[in-house]
């Protein structure tokens, strides 16, 4: 290509970026807030309702640009009007200024504040006054606003008395001042900025695919093959590219609260913006981030490792993306309306279906119809996929732990999902018809809202940390260069996981007022749940123990993730206690509980799964030292962010509370060294934040100039390292499935007792069609 | 396998009609605009209304969801109208090995519509035997500081729970509706699996088949129709029974459930038998709850019928077309598990909500 | 479809008849004055009246299962039964934690859960 062409294609770019740029900030975000507000707008009415110009103000010793900090003489004064020499009274003035400190000189003259002076009952005899202004230090500009009433001196107030106005703004070196951030304003403008880079990125991409052909007829039929493919690693790129975007999103929203926590009685986010701010981050990351993570490696990886070429429903499984990404806009309305969901992504009742939350709630939980419909069609599509297109000898027992821990979250997902979509739509017909489900005035129970919530949220949290599992005991496998420990445990402990998942749910709900006998029955299940899942963690290291561990990125991130994950398993056993959950519920503990099992378990292992899979998604290879470089200080500014969120929370700083306070006399309020926590935590969070730009950085240049990839970089042995990287379309021959063969295939193919009853109920082998 | 996955020979045609013979369509415009649809229409529902009260304006804006829905619709149907079951693709994985994939993902799919009415169940229970019954509190009498400190005084809303079967099975008249639906879903379940049937027999020339199928799917759809039209006149309308003196049946109006006053927001509910026989007083009651659940539950099962409605004018369109041969008639069997489901969940519906 | 026969008839038909004949019973039972069955059985006309609905849904539920839905005699009938079988636990726990509670304090557990019933 001429470079010629090649340098106008970038002067483009570099002209619709900083056209992002310049526009973005323009987008005011909220109809009824920003205004700064004027003092003294209303003007002096105190003796006639509007000024008049017969009144004529001065204000003189005032220079035309201040030095800092210096110390000026002001007088005021004024001529006109009604007051006439010799009565009593003469007139008043009020000066306030936006900067420094006004301060009186003599008794005529009182201080109000720092920045506002008005006369004294004894200086009502003058017509000019003298003051102090002591310049800021800021150097930005000051404003004066002068208000003087000029009296008849009948003692009455009247129309008679006249007053008038003087505004003048003295310059400081450093020019006008700069107006309050406002939160959402600057949340709108990254989320933008995030699109338009997200827009100027996949157009990048599409111009590496065929540099000579960077026009809209070639651009036309690309973009409609994306939006129109059925293609399972087509759909699993989509939801990949949108999980990767919102966990920006929800990062960004992470950044702005820990940016208000930084320090105590902070005022950048107000506590109604902050309930917003955490209900959209939640929200975000559960719904928007990790699960189209998920969804996106399954579609990816599950047909390749079942050897089947394509999912079940292929078009269903286009439906169940593109419901995900018109879901989001209307959970993200609330951000550029500024009457976002305030709920908390629980959504508690009878708050959610009060007038008294924002009216964005509704389509938040529209939003949230639209994804419950997108899970329930990847569960049917999923479950039917895995039951039913195994490839020839691969029993249940034969499957890949990846492909396991997806068919288990999937069915705790399928499963559970129903009870919150049914919740949602009562919540929904609450909030626009007027049912009355969870009107308490009518006699509806808000528990029944976090039964319905919960039989499905506690699935949830194991749907998004199930996979997980799956990739680690790839990841570990491959890089022990031995086959899993334990793969019949491993499995055992999935179904377990999943079964408990159901039956534990009411420890959300502790401290509610539930049922005091269900309260018992979940603090008991909940302690079972350690069983399965330290069964797992003890075969990943019995997996490491027997095998030759090789050191790669993945190989990091899934050491890291048993750290991470196995210390969040440990803070999670206190809250099945009623007992400590009282203590601890609605703290930061809890805080640093789900993000040290939802960051260091999930985040970690998809990861790990970037790092293991992306080769095979796109025939290159990621580069290990960028790859080496962002675990190291990914992980540990991702423990310097969590591990202090413990201390706080057993010392007792409120979750979902907009700041803090600290002092030393009063026992309530937090102790002095929190604010230095808090500080701490800030900051790491902001590094750990950046430092997951090395990892998108580190695709971005692998997919431009990286290795070509060979079809099994890692030697691995599951199917999917059998197909080129990337895997051709239909990803394995329809007409030349893959066949599974097993070294111990007399033993793995002879069923046991329970196995011979089921083959019982089965289809009979050679029952090739079911004719009807 | 019968399918012929050749997906490279051919250009993809995203807006329909699809040519089967060369497998499953890989392109399709339909989830796009269907997933559009859906928000546009639920964005501009939660616009119209808020907490009962209308805001006008919006009735343009649902149009347009509708309307996209239904485009998209028609995209997934225009590629599936040539669907002869040539692509039917058979599972290979051991226990459903043989057996139509789409006939277990109808099946997978039920499971959660299982779950979907479990949750409205638990629900219905839940606050069945949470809130205490009307007429439990109408047979504690009047209030009395001294004698009976917990009874109900005249003027002072009751909140308690108020089947609409109080209402619904107080005579054979106002129980006729959904007595004439429980027969009409359980002919509409026969009626579906007898083409399911005619359109499976191999030794049958090709137009009887066409008009046996589209017989019994037509009648189906009319079957379905004639349910939801019942409901609306029991929930809405009413309707009025003549004087026949010679089976001794007297001229009067069956009042529908609205205009008894069991509405979602009844907060003075009134039923003609809560009135104190010795001073003649009213007991009123607040009975949201106990509405908002019966309208939801019987609604949610109506939305499923009036989803069959819009499955079934597709089918029938195409059995009229005579397209359903023995070699794609089990996608009737498709939409008759589903249908038969709604049906069985009208056999719990119908005692629960109508009769106890 | 049906490879079976139902008292040498076709099974639709057979199982229509049938539907037809427990639905006829299922309104008679509600329009019909039982209250004085219900007198003898120590119960009132609205109980017996769903117990007798409750055990008349369960022969309903299975003849349209199995039969119209060809969960009896298909060579897949067995394996999709298990499938249709497989959200009962999930059903159970709902109905158990989500139908069959209901907000309450400790004073309502037993007294062997409750402090101070057991001296040290």
């Amino acid at each position: 290509m001429e470079k010629k062409t090649l340098i106008t294609r970038s002067m483009v770019v570099l002209i619709l970026i900083s056209i992002a740029m310049v526009v973005s900030p323009a987008v005011n975000s909220l109809p009824n807030g920003i205004g700064y507000e004027q003092v003294k707008s209303g003007g002096c009415n105190c003796h006639n309702g509007v000024a008049d110009t017969g009144v004529v103000v001065a204000l003189d010793g005032l220079p035309e640009q201040y030095n800092v900090s210096e110390t000026y003489e002001l007088t005021i004064s004024f001529t006109g009007g009604p007051s006439t020499d010799g009565a009593a009274n003469l007139g008043g003035f009020n000066l306030w200024a936006s900067g420094g400190e006004i301060t009186p000189v003599d008794a005529t003259v009182q201080s109000r504040d720092s920045s506002e002076v008005t006369h004294t009952e004894a200086g009502n005899d003058y017509r000019s006054w003298t003051v102090e202004w002591t310049a800021p230090s800021h150097g930005r500009n000051v404003d004066f606003v002068l208000h003087v009433n000029s009296v008849n001196g009948d003692g009455v107030q009247g129309p008679e008395d006249k007053w008038n106005r003087l505004s003048i703004t003295v310059a400081g070196s450093l020019g006008a001042a700069l107006d309050p951030a406002d939160p959402f304003t600057v949340l709108a403008t990254l989320i933008i900025i995030s699109g338009i880079l997200l827009v100027i990125t996949i157009l990048y991409g599409f111009y590496r695919t065929n540099p000579d052909a960077f026009d809209w007829e070639h651009l036309a039929p690309w973009i409609t093959e994306w939006l129109t493919s059925t293609d399972h690693k087509k759909i699993g790129t989509l939801y990949f590219v949108q999980g990767m975007f919102f966990l920006g999103i929800g990062g960004i929203l992470a950044m702005m609260i820990r940016l208000q926590l930084a320090g105590p009685e902070m005022g950048f986010i107000s506590q109604d913006q902050y309930n917003q701010f955490f209900t959209l981050h939640g929200t975000t990351m559960i719904f928007l981030a990790a699960m189209p993570l998920i969804a996106g490696f399954a579609n990816w990886i599950v047909p390749l490792q079942i050897g089947a070429p394509d999912l079940a429903m292929p078009r269903l499984n286009a439906l169940s993306f593109w419901l995900q990404p018109f879901a989001a806009l209307l959970i993200f309305t609330g951000v550029f309306s500024g009457e976002g969901a305030d709920t908390g992504w629980t959504g508690y009742a009878p708050y959610i279906v009060t007038a008294g939350a924002h009216t964005g709630v509704t389509m938040w939980v529209a939003g949230q119809i639209m994804l419950v419909a997108s899970s329930t069609l990847t569960g049917i599509n999923f479950l039917t996929t895995m039951a039913v297109m195994r490839a020839e000898g691969m029993g249940w027992m034969q499957m890949p732990l990846f492909t396991w821990s997806i068919l288990v979250a999937n069915l705790m997902l399928f499963l559970s999902i129903p009870a919150f979509g049914v919740g949602l739509i009562q919540v929904y017909l609450d909030r626009t018809i007027s049912t009355a489900f969870y009107d308490i005035s009518a006699g509806g129970d808000p528990l029944l809202w976090s039964h319905l919530f919960w039989y499905f949220g506690h699935p949830e949290v194991y749907v998004v940390i199930v996979p997980a599992f799956g990739v680690i005991s790839e990841v570990l496998a491959t890089s022990a260069r031995r086959s899993i420990f334990g793969y019949r445990s491993m499995v055992y402990a999935l179904a377990g996981i999943g079964i408990l998942s159901f039956i534990v749910y009411g420890h959300h709900m502790l401290t509610s007022g539930m049922s005091p006998t269900l309260r018992f029955v979940t603090m008991m299940t909940t302690m079972l749940v350690a069983v399965p899942t330290g069964i797992k963690i003890f075969n990943w290291l019995k997996t490491m123990h027997g095998g030759s561990l090789v050191y790669r990125t993945h190989t990091l991130w899934a050491l890291g993730f048993i750290v991470t994950f196995t210390l969040g398993g440990i803070s999670g056993m206190f809250f099945p206690s009623i007992a400590m959950d009282t203590h601890l519920h609605e703290t930061y503990f809890v805080v640093a509980h789900f993000h040290y099992v939802l960051v260091g378990g999930t985040v970690f292992g998809f990861f790990a799964a970037i790092y293991y899979w992306y080769p095979k998604m796109t025939g290159r290879m990621l580069d290990e030292k960028l790859g080496t470089l962002h675990f190291l200080t990914a992980f540990v500014t991702y423990n310097g962010i969590f591990w202090p969120m413990h201390r706080l929370g057993v010392v007792g700083m409120p979750r979902r509370t907009h700041t803090y306070f600290i002092t030393t006399e009063d026992f309530t309020n937090l102790p002095e060294w929190a604010a230095d926590w808090n500080l701490f935590i800030s900051v790491s969070a902001f590094l750990f934040f950046f430092s997951n730009f090395i990892l998108v950085a580190n695709m971005l240049l692998s997919l431009v100039r990286g290795d070509k990839a060979p079809a099994d970089p890692w030697g691995g042995w599951s199917f999917e390292w059998m197909t080129s990287s990337p895997p051709p379309t239909p990803s394995f021959d329809w007409h030349n499935l893959p066949v599974l063969k097993d070294a111990n295939e007399h033993i793995a193919n002879e069923p046991g007792r329970v196995g011979k009853w089921f083959s019982r109920l089965m289809v009979p082998e050679d029952h090739e069609e079911v004719s009807h | 396998m019968s399918g012929d996955y050749d997906h490279d020979y051919h250009t993809p045609e995203p807006w329909g009609p699809h040519d089967w013979g060369h497998g499953a369509p890989h392109n399709s415009f339909s989830p796009i605009f269907l997933s559009i649809g859906i928000a546009i229409f639920l964005f501009a529902m939660a616009e119209a209304w808020s907490y009962g009260t209308y805001n006008p304006g919006n009735i343009p804006m649902i149009l347009l969801g509708l309307l996209v829905i239904g485009f998209a619709l028609f995209i997934w149907w225009r590629q599936d109208l040539s669907f002869d079951g040539h692509y039917e693709p058979l599972a290979t994985g051991v226990p459903f090995r043989g057996v139509q994939i789409r006939k277990v993902g109808v099946w997978v799919f039920l499971m959660s519509e299982m779950m979907v009415f479990t949750s409205l169940f638990s629900t219905y229970m839940r606050y069945r035997l949470g809130i205490e019954n009307c007429g439990t509190v109408f047979d504690r009498g009047m209030f009395d500081p001294a004698t009976n400190p917990t009874g109900w005084q005249e003027g002072v809303a009751v909140t308690c729970f108020e089947p609409a079967s109080h209402l619904i099975a107080s005579s054979w008249w106002h129980l006729a509706p959904g007595a004439i639906n429980t027969f009409a879903l359980i002919l509409s379940s026969f009626t579906i699996v007898q083409a399911l049937r005619y359109a499976k027999m191999p030794d049958l020339d090709d137009e009887a088949r066409r008009k046996k199928v589209y017989r019994y799917l037509g009648a189906t759809w009319f079957l379905a129709c004639l349910f939801l039209t019942l409901k609306m006149i029991e929930w809405f309308i009413g309707f009025y029974v003549p004087e026949i003196s010679a089976i001794g049946l007297h001229e009067h109006d069956i009042i529908s459930l609205v205009d008894e006053g069991y509405t979602i927001n009844a907060d003075h509910y009134q039923h003609h038998s809560y009135v104190d026989e010795a001073t003649g007083a009213h007991m009123v009651a607040n009975i949201q709850v106990s509405a908002s659940l019966f309208y939801v539950t019987t609604g949610t099962h109506g939305a499923h019928v009036a989803g069959g409605i819009i499955g079934l004018s597709y089918m029938t369109f195409k059995a009229w077309k005579g397209l359903y041969t023995p070699n794609n008639a089990v996608s009737i069997e498709y939409f008759g598990l589903y249908w038969h489901f709604v049906d069985l969940v009208w056999v719990l519906v119908f005692p629960f909500f109508y009769l106890y | 479809m049906a490879h079976y026969k139902i008292l040498g008839q076709d099974p639709y038909w057979m199982n229509f008849y049938g539907l037809m004949i427990l639905t006829f019973i299922e309104v008679a039972a509600v329009g019909l004055d039982l209250s004085e069955f219900a007198a003898d059985y120590d119960t009132t006309e609205k109980v017996l009246t769903l117990w007798i609905l409750t055990f008349i849904a369960i022969p309903k539920f299975i003849m349209i299962a199995a039969i119209f839905m060809h969960l009896y005699g298909d060579a897949d009938s067995g394996i999709l039964t298990l499938t249709a079988l497989f959200p009962a636990f999930f059903i159970i726990v709902m109905v158990l934690f989500v139908g069959l509670t209901h907000p309450d304090a400790a004073t309502s557990l037993p007294a062997w859960c409750r402090p101070g019933y057991y001296e040290f």
